[in-house]
């Protein structure tokens, strides 16, 4: 599999992975319950923005890069 | 020396060259190396309140019972899992000679997802939720979150693995697959719980009774045999050749060494429940299979320390590998112990006192933490391409304040538990036991100082070594003619 394909899959992922975080949040019967909801929410939005800073930040890398290195 | 030489294959004379995701490694390593150091804390201060009980501070969210669990996930989950995974990724793709599986993405959602976990388990013990099973005590939604993080974990090491362009799977990824397939199997069999409500932490186990104590001690031991063993064995089969530049001794011997230990390690759990509800010809399998156990351990310490020959002078000139010799020779120590422990006799004098938890530090420290210590020691320099360690003396320090810690600790705990087994058993001539609980306690008080002594060592050797690692990471650069043997080694 590619790298941009698997990192696109997994970015995706982290949408599912929020709502969840939410729902579990809104419905929390004890406060363990509610912290995991909420840390599963940030937990989600950070890992995602940080894919998407990857991704330009390889975009930025691509051009001094030696072709031929990835062997993806 | 290239990685195929470690099991006395020969290369081609040029490679094509991989590049390897070392970032996620990196990550690991560090979080390793902090983990580390909150483990050994939480521990002195757990030290402290037994030694005395005021530093419980009458808060429900550092008396031992909350802290306990901190220290013992801390340690085993978050220090031993965090250099499991990162020397796993290493090892895999440095001898499969291919990229990790999965790409970066897959890798880093591996990373923070386990770090995650860690930190979600830390706060819901310190807030009273817990499963009450030993090293198994998240709540069934943290349950379901490590098995998420753990599938992903061995999709990317087996995938690495199919993937391969070296034809030959090197030994020490036998052991890590070991871990991996058999903590999951150990995972979801022991927190099989019944969720009072699916917005709730609360749960309850599905087994009960004997049924329950016999599935927890198959986890609890094979916990020790798979995730403190055989991933550590892993480690110690492609770090000690790796740093002290020779092939393994008998690579017949290590195929030997793992199907062995993984054939007995998983009957040895009922040793754990001797003299208990448990069947009479369960105790006794339990503790055959413990005796039997002696023949693999051994075999592979033997391995491990033969792998020095004809370079043990280097034990004088690397600290970091002078970790991870000693690491093999308490794996043999305490491997020892442990089946004399089970033997039936010596377990009713032993189980229940401070002996037990001398021998899981003699294994825990001298063989877990020295050999993550020998890899972490290695990793650094290689991972940041730096020449060597910032300083090679706070790593003999470390070493020797280290060792002298552990010293204190089993020493000071044997004595400890011994005088309570004798105590607890003493008789007086018309047949009342000769002393009470509290009378057991007063007499072992200052051996609970010297452990708590024990374990200030090793905190600062791990304080040292946090700052050898930082100095090391953020110092410069080498020129690239002056980069280390070992970088360009492992590099290839």
């Amino acid at each position: 599999m590619k790298t941009e394909t698997a990192n696109t899959v997994v970015g995706i992922c982290m949408i599912p992975l929020g709502l969840l975080g939410l729902l579990i949040a809104s419905r929390a019967l004890d406060a363990e319950m509610s912290v995991f909801g909420y840390g599963l929410i940030l937990f989600a939005a950070l890992f995602g923005f940080s894919l998407i800073k990857d991704h330009y930040d390889r975009l930025e890398a691509a051009p001094a890069r030696m072709p031929g290195a990835d062997h993806e | 020396m290239s990685d195929a030489v470690l099991h006395g294959a020969t290369l081609p004379a040029r490679l094509p060259r991989v590049d390897y995701n070392e970032a996620v490694v990196r990550k690991f390593m560090i979080a390793a190396m902090f983990w580390a150091v909150v483990a050994f804390c939480v521990g002195c201060y757990l030290a402290a309140e037994m030694s005395w009980p005021a530093f419980n501070l009458g808060y429900e969210f550092t008396n031992f019972g909350r802290l306990r669990p901190v220290h013992t996930s801390a340690a085993i989950f978050a220090f031993g899992g965090s250099m499991l995974f990162g020397t796993a990724m290493y090892v895999v793709q440095r001898t499969c000679r291919a990229r990790l599986f999965g790409g970066s993405a897959l890798a880093d959602f591996i990373f923070w997802g386990y770090q995650f976990f860690i930190v979600m388990a830390a706060l819901s013990y310190v807030m009273g939720f817990s499963k009450s099973r030993e090293y198994a005590e998240p709540e069934w939604h943290l349950d379901l979150w490590l098995t998420l993080i753990w599938v992903l974990f061995a999709v990317v090491f087996i995938g690495t693995l199919i993937k391969r362009a070296e034809p030959h799977i090197y030994v020490a990824n036998w052991f890590y697959l070991a871990f991996i397939l058999t903590v999951a199997v150990l995972h979801l069999g022991n927190n099989l719980t019944v969720p009072v409500s699916f917005w709730g932490a609360k749960s309850y186990a599905l087994f009960s009774g004997t049924q329950d104590a016999m599935i927890q001690w198959w986890y609890g031991h094979n916990a020790v045999g798979f995730f403190l063993t055989a991933g550590f064995l892993g480690m110690m089969y492609y770090f000690i050749p790796k740093a002290a530049n020779r092939p393994v001794y008998s690579y017949r011997l290590s195929i030997f060494h793992f199907w062995s230990l993984i054939f007995l390690y998983i009957w040895a759990g009922p040793h754990h429940l001797e003299y208990t509800a448990l069947p009479d010809w369960t105790q006794t399998l339990g503790m055959a299979f413990s005796i039997m156990l002696w023949m693999p351990s051994w075999g592979g310490m033997i391995n491990g320390l033969m792998t020095l020959s004809g370079a043990w002078d280097k034990l004088r000139t690397d600290p970091g590998l002078r970790f991870s010799v000693t690491a093999v020779g308490f794996y043999g120590m305490s491997t020892f112990e442990g089946p004399v422990m089970s033997i039936r006799p010596v377990n009713a004098l032993s189980h229940y006192t401070d002996w037990g938890i001398g021998h899981v530090h003699s294994g825990s420290l001298g063989w877990v933490a020295f050999i993550s210590f020998g890899a972490l020691y290695y990793l650094i320099p290689v991972l940041w391409g730096r020449e060597r360690m910032y300083s090679v003396k706070l790593i003999s320090w470390h070493y020797w304040i280290a060792t002298l810690g552990i010293v204190f600790y089993i020493t000071s705990m044997w004595v400890a538990g011994i005088m309570e087994g004798l105590m607890w058993r003493a008789y007086d001539s018309q047949g009342f036991l000769q002393y009470s609980f509290i009378e057991s306690i007063a007499a072992v008080h200052p051996f609970l100082v010297i452990r708590l002594v024990g374990g200030l060592c090793f905190l600062t050797g791990a304080l040292l070594m946090a700052f050898n690692m930082i100095m090391t990471i953020i110092g410069p650069r080498p020129a690239l003619n002056a980069m280390p043997q070992a970088a360009f080694v492992a590099g290839e």
